[in-house]
C-alpha cells in the first residue's frame, strides 16, 4: 500500500514538472503525454485505495489520511474526464500540484484510527443500509468537491487573464491562459456538476439523519456549513441563468463558494459534531 | 549539376531597381522558357514578388572556369534592358550549398520584410507551379523546391515564428481569440468601413466569425462592401439598436467625437444577457469612450494597444527565427549532401547505360553472321557481354565513387561528357 502510494506521487509529481514544462514552452507541441503520466498515476492511486480498503474491511474514508488521499484521487478523476474535452494546458498547472501535496498529506498527516467510528460501528450492526448509504454520501459530496476545485480554478485564471486584457499586460500570463470564454464554460460547467453531486449528497445525508432517528435535520456544524455552500452555489446559478451574471462576478463568487467548501471540509471539524471524520 | 540564384531582394535593392526587374505575370512562361533553354540553363523557377526578383537555376556544372551566374545576370540584363553595371551592384549570386540555404531561407519567410510572413511560402509555391506548367523544371528543382516547401513547414511547425501576430488586423483576431477562443458564432459589426477594418473583418471572417454588418455614413459605400463581403449593411442611425447581437466591434471612422457611449454599450449587454463584446477603435481620434473598458464583459482596445501586442510579437519572432536558423542550417548541409549523390549516381548510370547499349548493339548487328542460337547460347552471350562490360566500367565507376567530394575535376570531366551526350541528343 505504502509503495502503490509513493509510485502515486512519484507519477504526480512527474505530471507536475511536465506540465510546466508544457505551460513554459510556447512552441505548440501535441499534448499527448500529459494525460498519460496523470492516468497512470490515476491507475496505481485507485490500486492503493482499493489495497486500502480491503486491508481496512469498510470504505476507507475515515481518518485525514484517507480523505485527503480520496479528494486527490476524485479531483484526478474529474481531471481526466474534462481533458479530453478542454484542451486548457493552463489547468493542470494549477490542478496538479493541488493533487500532489494532497496525496502527499495523505502519507504524512499523524496516523489516527483506521477503524470505523464506533457510531458507524453499531449502526451497521443495526441498520444494513449504513453499509452502502455511508459510501454513496460520501463519495458524492467529495466528488462535488473535486469539481468545485476546478471552478475555484477556472475562476481564478479568468480574472488573471481579465486582468491582463483590460490592464493590456499582453506578457506571458495573457499568452499561456486560456480564453475568457473557455474559462467561464470550465467553470460554470463544473459548478453545475458540482452543484447536483452536492444536491444529491445533502439528500442522501438527510434520508441517513432519517433512516437513523426520524430527524432530518441536526443542526450540526458540518450540515449548517454544506447547506451554506449548496445555498451559495445556487446563488450564483440562479443569477446567471436570470440576470446573466457571469464573467468576473461570478469567478469572483466562485472563489468565495470555494472558501466555504473548505471551511466545510476543515471548519466544521474544529466546530465538533458528530460529522467527526472527514 | 549545379544550383545556382541570382536575385535582388529588399535587402539589397531599392524599389525602383526592383520595379524595373520584376516580371510581369504576363511575360513570365515566355521568362521560363527562354532561361530553361539548355543554353542558358537547364531548369530554372522565376521568383518576383514586390519585395525580391529572384532565379533559380540548375545549371550543369561547367568544364571552363565561366561564372555561372554570369549567364543569367545576361539573361536579366537582356529580358529588362538593364545596365549590367546596375544590376551587378544591387543583386547577390550563389551556388550550390549557399543557394540552396538561401533557397530555404526564402521559402521558409526568413528573409522577409516582416520575418516569419506566410504570403512568401505561397509565392514561391505559385512561382513553382508556374514553372511546371511552362516545363522549366525538371529532376533538380522539383526535388529541391519541394524540400523548400518542406523545411518551411518544419520551421512552422518546430518553431513560434509564425505562431502570433505581427500585423494590426491579425492582433485583433489574436485578441478575440483570447476573449472567445472559438470566433465560430461570433458576429462582427463594422462601424465606418475603412481600409484596416475591411482588412481586420476579412481575417475574422476566415478565422471563423458567421457574420458580418457593416454600418457606414454613406450608406452606398456600406452596401457595397456588405456585397463583396456577403455581409449585411446597415443603417448608420442603425448601428445602435444592432450593437447587442455583435461580439466584435471594429470601429474605423473620420468623426472627431466619441461615437460609442458607455449607456449604449451597458444598454446592448443587459439585452444580451452579458455575453462578452470586444471593441476595437482604430480611429485617430478614437471613436469609443475609453472608459467602456472599465465595463465588465467587455473588452476594449485602441490602436496603440493593438500596435503594442504586434511590436512584442515581432521581438517574439526574431527570437524564434534563431530556432529556425539552425534548422535551415541542418537541412541544407543534408540536401547538399543528397544533391552531390545524386550526381555521382546519375553520372555513374550513364556511363554503364551506355558501355550496355553499344555491347548489345553489337550482339544485335552480329546476329546474321551468328546464325540462329539455341536459347542457352543466346544466354551465354549476353552473360558474357554483361561480364564485359563489367569488368570494364567497374574501374572507372570506383574512381567515380572515390571522387565523389562534390569538387573533383574528375568528376567533373565525366559529368561534362554526359551533358554534352545528352544536348546532343
Amino acid at each position: 500500500m505504502a509503495i502503490l502510494l509513493v509510485s502515486a506521487l512519484t507519477l504526480y509529481l512527474g505530471g507536475v514538472l511536465y506540465s510546466f514544462y508544457v505551460f513554459a514552452t510556447k512552441a505548440r507541441r501535441p499534448d499527448k503525454e500529459l494525460p498519460m503520466i496523470v492516468l497512470l498515476g490515476f491507475v496505481v492511486h485507485t490500486a492503493a485505495i482499493l489495497v486500502n480498503w480491503y486491508q481496512v474491511g469498510h470504505f476507507p474514508i475515515v481518518n485525514p489520511r484517507e480523505v485527503s488521499a480520496f479528494i486527490g484521487w476524485a479531483i484526478v478523476a474529474y481531471f481526466l474526464l474534462i481533458s479530453r474535452r478542454y484542451q486548457a494546458r493552463a489547468l493542470p498547472v494549477f490542478l496538479l500540484p493541488l493533487v500532489y501535496l494532497l496525496l502527499l498529506a495523505s502519507m504524512v498527516l499523524p496516523e489516527t484510527s483506521r477503524e470505523l467510528p464506533l457510531l458507524l460501528q453499531g449502526e451497521i450492526t443495526t441498520n444494513p443500509l449504513t453499509k452502502i448509504i455511508f459510501p454513496v454520501h460520501v463519495t458524492l459530496v467529495i466528488f462535488s468537491y473535486a469539481a468545485f476545485v476546478v471552478t475555484f480554478v477556472s475562476g481564478v485564471m479568468y480574472l488573471i487573464q481579465e486582468h491582463e486584457l483590460k490592464a493590456k499586460h499582453f506578457g506571458a500570463a495573457f499568452q499561456r491562459l486560456p480564453a475568457l470564454n473557455t474559462c467561464d464554460e470550465i467553470g460554470y460547467r463544473s459548478l453545475t456538476i458540482g452543484f447536483v453531486l452536492l444536491t444529491l449528497g445533502v439528500v442522501t445525508g438527510i434520508f441517513w439523519n432519517n433512516q437513523r432517528d426520524g430527524r432530518y435535520w441536526h443542526n450540526d456544524p458540518k450540515e449548517v456549513m454544506a447547506l451554506v455552500t449548496w445555498l451559495v452555489y445556487l446563488f450564483i446559478m440562479h443569477y446567471r441563468l436570470t440576470a446573466g451574471w457571469r464573467g468576473r462576478r461570478v469567478a469572483w463568487l466562485s472563489i468565495a463558494g470555494f472558501v466555504i467548501v473548505i471551511l466545510t471540509w476543515l471548519g466544521a471539524r474544529a466546530l465538533g459534531g458528530y460529522h467527526v471524520f472527514g | 549539376m549545379s544550383i545556382v540564384v541570382v536575385g535582388i531582394s529588399h535587402k539589397t535593392a531599392p524599389v525602383e531597381i526592383r520595379e524595373r526587374l520584376a516580371f510581369a505575370e504576363s511575360r513570365l512562361p515566355e521568362a521560363l522558357q527562354a532561361l530553361a533553354d539548355k543554353q542558358t540553363a537547364s531548369e530554372a523557377v522565376i521568383v518576383s514578388t514586390c519585395n525580391r526578383v529572384e532565379i533559380i537555376a540548375a545549371m550543369p556544372n561547367s568544364q571552363n572556369s565561366e561564372n555561372p551566374a554570369s549567364r543569367l545576370h545576361e539573361f536579366l540584363c537582356g529580358f529588362h534592358n538593364c545596365e549590367a553595371t546596375v544590376l551587378e551592384k544591387h543583386s547577390y549570386n550563389l551556388t550550390d550549398a549557399a543557394a540552396i540555404h538561401h533557397i530555404f531561407r526564402v521559402t521558409s519567410s526568413l528573409d522577409s520584410m516582416v520575418v516569419g510572413e506566410p504570403q512568401i511560402t505561397g509565392q514561391v509555391k505559385e512561382a513553382f507551379q508556374l514553372a511546371q506548367q511552362t516545363g522549366s523544371v525538371g529532376h533538380t528543382l522539383t526535388r529541391l523546391m519541394n524540400r523548400a516547401f518542406a523545411v518551411a513547414k518544419r520551421v512552422r511547425n518546430e518553431t513560434g515564428i509564425g505562431s502570433s501576430a505581427v500585423s494590426i488586423s491579425y492582433v485583433a483576431v489574436e485578441l478575440a481569440r483570447k476573449v472567445f477562443e472559438d470566433l465560430n458564432g461570433t458576429t462582427v459589426m463594422l462601424v465606418g468601413a475603412g481600409e484596416m477594418a475591411e482588412l481586420a473583418a476579412k481575417h475574422l471572417l476566415n478565422c471563423g466569425a458567421n457574420n458580418i454588418l457593416i454600418a457606414n455614413r454613406t450608406y452606398e459605400n456600406a452596401v457595397k462592401l456588405a456585397e463583396e463581403l456577403n455581409g449585411e449593411a446597415v443603417r448608420f442611425e442603425d448601428f445602435e439598436r444592432r450593437l447587442a447581437d455583435v461580439e466584435i466591434v471594429i470601429c474605423s471612422t473620420g468623426s472627431p467625437n466619441y461615437l460609442i457611449l458607455p449607456a449604449q454599450i451597458k444598454r446592448a449587454l443587459a439585452s444580451r444577457h452579458n455575453r462578452p463584446m470586444m471593441l476595437v477603435d482604430i480611429s485617430v481620434p478614437r471613436n469609443i469612450d475609453p472608459a467602456i473598458n472599465d465595463l465588465d464583459n467587455v473588452f476594449l482596445f485602441d490602436v496603440d494597444d493593438l500596435e503594442s501586442i504586434a511590436a512584442a510579437n515581432l521581438a517574439e519572432r526574431q527570437r524564434e527565427a534563431v530556432r529556425a536558423e539552425a534548422i535551415i542550417a541542418e537541412e541544407t548541409e543534408r540536401f547538399a549532401a543528397v544533391l552531390a549523390e545524386g550526381d555521382v549516381n546519375a553520372v555513374i548510370g550513364a556511363f554503364r547505360q551506355q558501355a550496355e547499349s553499344v555491347a548489345f548493339a553489337e550482339l544485335e548487328r552480329s546476329r546474321k553472321r551468328l546464325g540462329d542460337l539455341t536459347e542457352d547460347q543466346e544466354a551465354a552471350l549476353r552473360v558474357m557481354l554483361n561480364a564485359i562490360v563489367n569488368k570494364f566500367t567497374q574501374p572507372v565507376i570506383k574512381q567515380l565513387r572515390e571522387s565523389d567530394d562534390g569538387h573533383s575535376s574528375y568528376l567533373a570531366a565525366w559529368r561534362g561528357f554526359y551533358h554534352r551526350h545528352e544536348d546532343k541528343e
